[in-house]
């Protein structure tokens, strides 16, 4: 800012001018005034910084509370007795949860070998049972060539050599 | 309320960072630096309504501080708050202009307790029409150029010289003859 075209004859005006005076006084209560107008409008509620610290943290607990649950669903779906008890499952859904069932028995005839310290009869006979109820279900629903049939003739001696009349017993 | 000391001395780009975290003093600081000039200015440019200077200050603080993140710092933030305190001036005395039936009582009270040719001139130029009296406050008082003028008030360059011209001769008219004649 700077003054610019004053006439020769203006120099009377300009002096007076520059005799004005350039501020005047503030009443008393005007600052309190309008910081009250301004506290009203939400100006000195909050700082800002503290704020933004804090929704961030919120932000994070929100993050991580919203990807366990995510996880933990997922997880959930996604489970052997989950998919057993889905109606809607896929070709290549059952093929694979067959598979995982096959592994999870083979898991838990090991588990239980494992936990026995000597040949345990009832851990074989309960493995045998449930494998042979495994084979007689596949030989009803036949699912193969005759693979489980024969299976199960090759174990019928050693789970019930006394009784062979004896129907299986399926786990499942 | 007691507040902490803050330095008075603190420029104005670290109170408004303050302000606008949330500090109070710092904007008290800066009331308390700029208020008064631009109290002045917008009396003047209140002309014969400056009874209504502590309303428009307040409407130019509380439009400044919402404005507040705009400002860049391009230019000095008394620049900046009195070019906002000419917008608010210019709306009040459009909202206002019924109320010309006070001037003549106001022009008996004098804007400042100066020489007798200094009480003439402030009455000269509150007797003069809104726009004369804005554009020569501007440019002979406050030192805005006549481009400044014409964006603050939305006028070409050449119409700012103009009204600047007549002003003056209105004024150069009134000091010899009196104000109370002009008026």
């Amino acid at each position: 800012m700077h003054h610019e075209d004053v006439p020769a004859g203006d120099e009377e005006l300009a002096r007076l001018f520059a005799e004005l005076p350039r501020t005047a006084s503030t009443g008393e209560g005007d600052t309190d005034r309008i910081v009250e107008r301004l506290r009203r409008e939400g100006f000195f509620q909050a700082r800002r910084r503290s704020f933004g610290w804090m929704l961030q943290a919120v932000a994070a607990v929100l993050v991580f509370l919203t990807g366990t649950f995510a996880g933990s669903r997922y997880a959930h779906r996604n489970s052997l007795e989950e998919m057993l008890d889905r109606k809607q499952l896929s070709v290549a859904d059952r093929v694979l949860l067959l598979q995982r069932a096959g592994s999870a028995y083979v898991r838990a005839a090991q588990s239980y070998a494992d936990a026995t310290a000597h040949v345990d009869s009832n851990a074989v006979e309960v493995a045998s049972r449930v494998l042979l109820g495994a084979a007689h279900a596949v030989a009803r629903s036949s699912l193969d060539a005759g693979l489980s049939e024969r299976l199960t003739t090759a174990m019928q001696p050693v789970v019930a050599p006394a009784s062979p009349a004896r129907k299986p017993i399926i786990w499942f | 309320m007691t507040l902490p000391h803050l330095p008075f001395e603190l420029p104005d780009g670290a109170l408004i960072r303050r302000f606008l975290d949330g500090d109070e003093r710092a904007f008290r600081i800066l009331y308390e630096r700029h208020t008064p000039r631009l109290k002045m200015t917008l009396q003047r440019l209140l002309g014969t309504r400056r009874q209504d200077v502590d309303d428009v200050v307040q409407d130019t603080w509380l439009a400044g501080c919402r404005g507040l993140h705009g400002y860049r710092g391009d230019a000095k933030f008394s620049t900046w708050l009195t070019s906002i305190g000419v917008r608010t001036t210019l709306n009040h005395l459009e909202r206002r202009v019924d109320r010309d039936t006070e001037v003549l009582d106001e022009m008996s009270a004098p804007l400042t307790n100066g020489p007798a040719s200094t009480i003439d001139l402030e009455r000269a130029l509150a007797a003069l029409p809104d726009h004369q009296r804005v554009v020569v406050v501007l440019h002979d008082v406050e030192g805005f150029t006549h481009e400044e003028i014409g964006e603050q008030l939305g006028m070409a360059t050449g119409t700012s010289k103009a009204t600047l011209s007549r002003a003056r001769q209105a004024l150069r008219l009134a000091l010899s003859e009196g104000v109370s004649n002009a008026s």
